[in-house]
Formats: structure tokens, C-alpha cells, sequence
């Protein structure tokens, strides 16, 4: 019943994720006859700065459809919006004040620990239902502007996506535990992850290191090769976060 | 002992940030009693149900249900397995709708009455298409009395279980109590201050100020123990030949003398009448007079 509990509480959150998501997506996809039109009319030549070396790598990788997707959607906008779904879904909990319930929910004849798991369980699902929706599209609707897309890079490409997703959910959720409101955890979340992009952009060393290169699927797209070191990091440090928000729910009063 | 008291708090303490919510709390709640757990607004009555509970962690001291030590998360587990709560909130999901509420409830309790379910349904008029957000204060009070009493539990903890009710809804979930209490032999340990109501169910109380117990006992005992003198002098009244332990005020007005004693009337009357007093009444004294007394007295 505390899946039932569990789901009933994320159930919009979910959909809304998964509709911004889906939309997003789909309109990557149907915009890309028209981005295909303009590469030709980006200049080949050097000069620009960084800015201008970007747009002729994106340009670039605009030429094949899978090179796009990755520039535009995976590289680009799943950074912003999958961070902010994946922290939107971690926020909340079976026991926080906020919610209504609180109270009767502490009243069952549940741990406080089963609490947290079954919460943290069923907003992992969440994502990677989200995760592979989403990624699914793409081959999906392919054939909707003439071009094909492996459904195997969309698979890879949503494992990469949970992975890194579960960390900005795991730290919203160990959030939930000390704050009664849903707005100060996605808050936090949204400024830690645009403080970890700043550094990623400041210190570029730190890149291939960064949460946002396992949720772009850096790897995959240029080796093929999923980055297991990454998804392992990413795991850990979610389980990390998930452990010391069970300790934190077990220490509190209500 | 353990199958005597069904709860038990030894000398329990409770601070937060600094504040004392209890100072050393000890009370015993009789298997199969309907105990009222009196207290002014802070007292400390919803912390100690909060403990019981396993919601709030203690600072200091022992508290047990059904022998369990409430503060063992495992133990805890347990305790709530066989404990239904009512918070003064009445907090429920208010997304669900009234079925959904109770089948909810019902998956945690593998001794869920669907007779009882089905019997307060109707008792209580209940719609069970109803989102719980709509229902009025009273029928959401109703609804989790509701969820209570159909879980079979073996005590009941109610935290203010009246409050915000209209008179004729109290009286209507005071009767669904006793009722209850008399026809399934559950304890009931229900917090209040509204005095008039725990007279009304209650057969045992404890009264707590600023997170102490300050009188506990079964109801009759204290009537019994706690007595108000009214003595008639000729002259001025020696007041000052009243005061001694067991004596809680003596107030003069004109030549009457009111003594109010928690050791019983008969050393009053003996010592009146060696003063010569001219007319000696013994008044009942109500809980009212008691928790007044006992809250405003305490120091």
C-alpha cells in the first residue's frame, strides 16, 4: 500500500516530467529538416572564440541525425530539464510535514527505513520509466522527418540519463528529510547543478568527471561504449545520498 | 506488571532546542481503562502520545506499550501494529476519497474488522465516494475514528479527540467510544482539556502541567481523596490551624472557612471541631476543582 501511498504522491509530478520531456524531445526531432538547412549557411572558417568553435562543432555533427540528437537533445537540453525532473521527483516524501497525512503515515505499522526505501524505490522507477520513454521517442519518431535512429542508442543513452538523474533525485529526496516544504530541496538541487555546470565550464579538466558528461552519454556517442566507470560513481554516490537520508528520517522528531 | 499497565512512562523527559516539553513524566494506564490524559494547551499531553508512538524520540527515561520500549524502532514497529491514533489534526490523505482511505488502512492490518468497517460506515454516514479534503471537521473526525477502531487494535491513543467538534458531535463521538471500549475490552487513552468530557468516559485519569504528572488515579479515588470542607465560625476563622500536608488551599471569606484537602475530610472535621466551629459541610469536589487546583497550585 505504500507503493500505492508513493505513487499517488508523484503520479503529476511523473506525468509532467515525462509530457515536458516527450515534448521537448518529439520537437527536437521535427525541427531537425529545418536545422539541416542552415548548417551549410554556418561558417566553415575559424574565428568566433569559443562560441564560434561550438557552433561549427554542432553544425558539424548537425550533418548525421545521430550527431544531432546527441548535440540538441542529449547534450543540450536533457542537461537542464532531466536535472530539474529528476530533482522535481525526489521532492516530497511519505512523511514530509508538508504533506497532508504526515502524521497517520508515522501512525502505520511501518519502519522508518521501509518509508524511505518504498519512497526512494517507486521515484527510481519513476525516472527510469521516464528515462527510456523519452529516449524511446527518438527512434519513434525518426521516420517522421526520413531518418533513423538505433533503438540500442536509445537504451544506452536512457541508462546514461537514469544514472546521472539519480543523483540530483537522491540528493532531493535526503533534502526532503530536513526540510518541510518541496520547494527548498528543488531549489538546492537546481543551484548545486548549475553550480556543478559552471565549474564543468570554468575547469574544463574537470569535464570527463562531471555528472552532466555520464547524463549526455559523452562516451557512448564518440566510443560506443557505455561509461560504466561513471554510472558506477553516479550509483554510488546516489545510494551515498539515499543512506544518509534513511539515517537522517530515523533521527528525527515530528 | 507489564499485562496490568498497557503504557507506562518512567521519569520521562523530553527537551526541544532548550524547551522543556517533559520533566520527568510518570504515569500507569490500566489494561481496559478509558484514561484521560488532562493537561493545559502545552503540557506536554502530545508529546508524550508522540513518544508512545515511536514520532518523537525521548531525552531521558523509560516509556513502555504493551511492555515494548518505545523508543527501539523495531519494538516500535509493533507497538503500532497494535495501537490505533487519532492526532487532534485528524491528519489524513485529504487526495483520497473516504474507500480509498480505508482500504488504504486496511492493508497494514492483518486483524482489520470489515464489521466494524461496515458498521461505522453506516453509523457514521459516511460517503465513501467523498475525497477526504471535502469532508466537514466533524465527518473527518468521524472517518478516522473510523479507521481506528475497525484496525482491532488493543489500545486506542486519541489526541484531542473532540476538538473543533460542535456539542452534539462531541456527544455523538464520545458514545462511539464507550461503546466501542465496552464492546471489544480495548484501553483508550485519549488526551484532552476539556474537563467536562473526560468525566463524562473516563474511569482513570492523569492530570500533567508543565510536562510532570501532578494527580493520577482512577476517577473515583480521586472524588474520594480530593474533599472540600466548608467550616462556620462564630468568630474570625483560624485558618492558619488548617495548614498541613495534605491540606492544597484554605481560603476565608467572612466567617466561612473552605478547606480543600487531597487526605480525606475526618482530620479537617476532628481538627474543626476542637476549634468550635458551628456548622461543618463535606462538598464533592469535581475533576474541574481537582485540575485547577493541581495546575495552578504546581510550581
Amino acid at each position: 500500500m505504500l507503493w500505492y501511498k508513493s505513487w499517488r504522491d508523484t503520479r503529476w509530478r511523473f506525468l509532467v516530467g515525462l509530457g515536458v520531456l516527450s515534448l521537448s524531445g518529439a520537437t527536437v526531432v521535427l525541427v531537425y529538416p529545418r536545422v539541416l538547412a542552415l548548417v551549410p549557411l554556418v561558417p566553415s572558417s575559424d574565428g568566433g572564440g569559443e562560441l564560434g568553435r561550438r557552433i561549427r562543432e554542432i553544425a558539424q555533427l548537425s550533418r548525421e541525425f545521430r550527431g544531432y540528437i546527441w548535440a540538441q537533445w542529449f547534450h543540450q537540453n536533457v542537461r537542464q530539464e532531466w536535472t530539474v525532473v529528476s530533482a522535481l521527483l525526489g521532492t516530497g516524501g511519505l512523511v514530509a510535514q508538508g504533506s497532508t497525512g504526515a502524521l497517520f503515515t508515522l501512525s502505520l505499522p511501518v519502519s522508518r527505513n521501509r518509508l524511505v526505501a518504498v519512497r526512494a524505490a517507486a521515484g527510481l522507477i519513476e525516472l527510469l520509466i521516464v528515462a527510456l520513454t523519452v529516449a524511446l521517442l527518438l527512434p519513434i519518431m525518426a521516420p517522421a522527418v526520413g531518418e533513423r535512429y538505433a533503438i540500442a542508442d536509445a537504451v544506452a543513452h536512457a541508462i546514461c540519463m537514469f544514472a546521472a538523474g539519480a543523483v540530483f533525485f537522491s540528493l532531493a529526496c535526503l533534502l526532503s528529510t530536513s526540510f518541510d516544504d518541496p520547494w527548498r530541496p528543488l531549489l538546492i538541487v537546481v543551484f548545486a547543478a548549475a553550480v556543478a555546470g559552471a565549474c564543468e565550464t570554468v575547469f574544463r579538466g574537470l569535464q570527463p568527471y562531471s555528472v552532466f558528461a555520464v547524463m549526455s552519454g559523452d562516451v557512448y556517442f564518440r566510443t560506443g561504449h557505455l561509461p560504466w566507470i561513471g554510472i558506477a560513481a553516479s550509483a554510488g554516490v546516489s545510494a551515498a545520498l539515499l543512506f544518509v537520508a534513511t539515517v537522517n528520517l530515523a533521527r528525527r522528531d515530528f | 506488571m507489564a499485562d496490568a499497565h498497557v503504557v507506562q512512562t518512567v521519569d520521562l523527559h523530553k527537551n526541544y532546542q532548550g524547551t522543556e516539553a517533559l520533566r520527568g513524566l510518570t504515569l500507569h494506564v490500566p489494561a481496559g481503562s478509558i484514561f484521560g490524559f488532562l493537561g493545559r494547551n502545552g503540557a506536554g499531553k502530545t508529546t508524550t502520545i508522540k513518544i508512545l508512538l515511536g514520532m518523537v524520540r525521548p531525552s531521558a527515561g523509560r516509556a513502555t506499550v504493551f511492555g515494548l520500549a518505545a523508543d527501539d524502532p523495531i519494538a516500535s514497529v509493533e507497538i503500532r501494529r497494535r495501537t490505533a491514533f487519532v492526532s487532534d489534526e485528524k491528519d489524513l490523505y485529504d487526495g483520497m476519497t473516504v474507500a480509498e482511505m480505508i482500504r488504504f488502512t486496511a492493508g497494514f492490518f492483518p486483524r482489520w474488522r470489515t464489521d466494524l468497517e461496515q458498521r461505522y460506515l453506516r453509523k457514521f454516514e459516511l460517503p465513501p465516494d467523498r475525497k477526504v479534503k471535502a469532508l466537514s471537521r466533524g465527518m473527518r473526525t468521524k472517518l478516522a475514528l473510523l479507521l481506528s477502531l475497525s484496525r482491532g487494535a488493543e489500545l486506542l491513543v486519541l489526541d484531542e479527540p473532540t476538538a473543533g467538534l460542535d456539542p452534539a458531535m462531541t456527544e455523538e463521538v464520545l458514545q462511539a467510544l464507550v461503546g466501542h471500549a465496552a464492546g471489544e475490552g480495548m484501553t483508550i487513552f485519549f488526551s484532552s482539556h476539556q474537563i467536562a468530557e473526560v468525566e463524562q468516559i473516563a474511569d482513570a485519569v492523569a492530570i500533567i502541567d508543565r510536562g510532570r504528572t501532578v494527580v493520577s488515579g482512577a476517577l473515583d479515588d480521586l472524588r474520594e481523596s480530593f474533599q472540600r470542607v466548608q467550616l462556620v465560625f462564630d468568630g474570625e476563622p483560624p485558618a492558619a490551624a488548617f495548614e498541613a500536608p495534605g491540606i492544597t488551599r484554605v481560603r476565608r471569606s467572612g466567617r466561612v472557612l473552605t478547606v480543600l484537602s487531597t487526605a480525606g475530610a475526618e482530620p479537617i472535621l476532628d481538627r474543626a471541631r476542637a476549634l468550635h466551629a458551628v456548622s461543618m459541610d463535606v462538598v464533592p469536589v469535581t475533576l474541574k476543582e481537582i485540575f485547577l487546583e493541581s495546575v495552578t497550585t504546581e510550581e
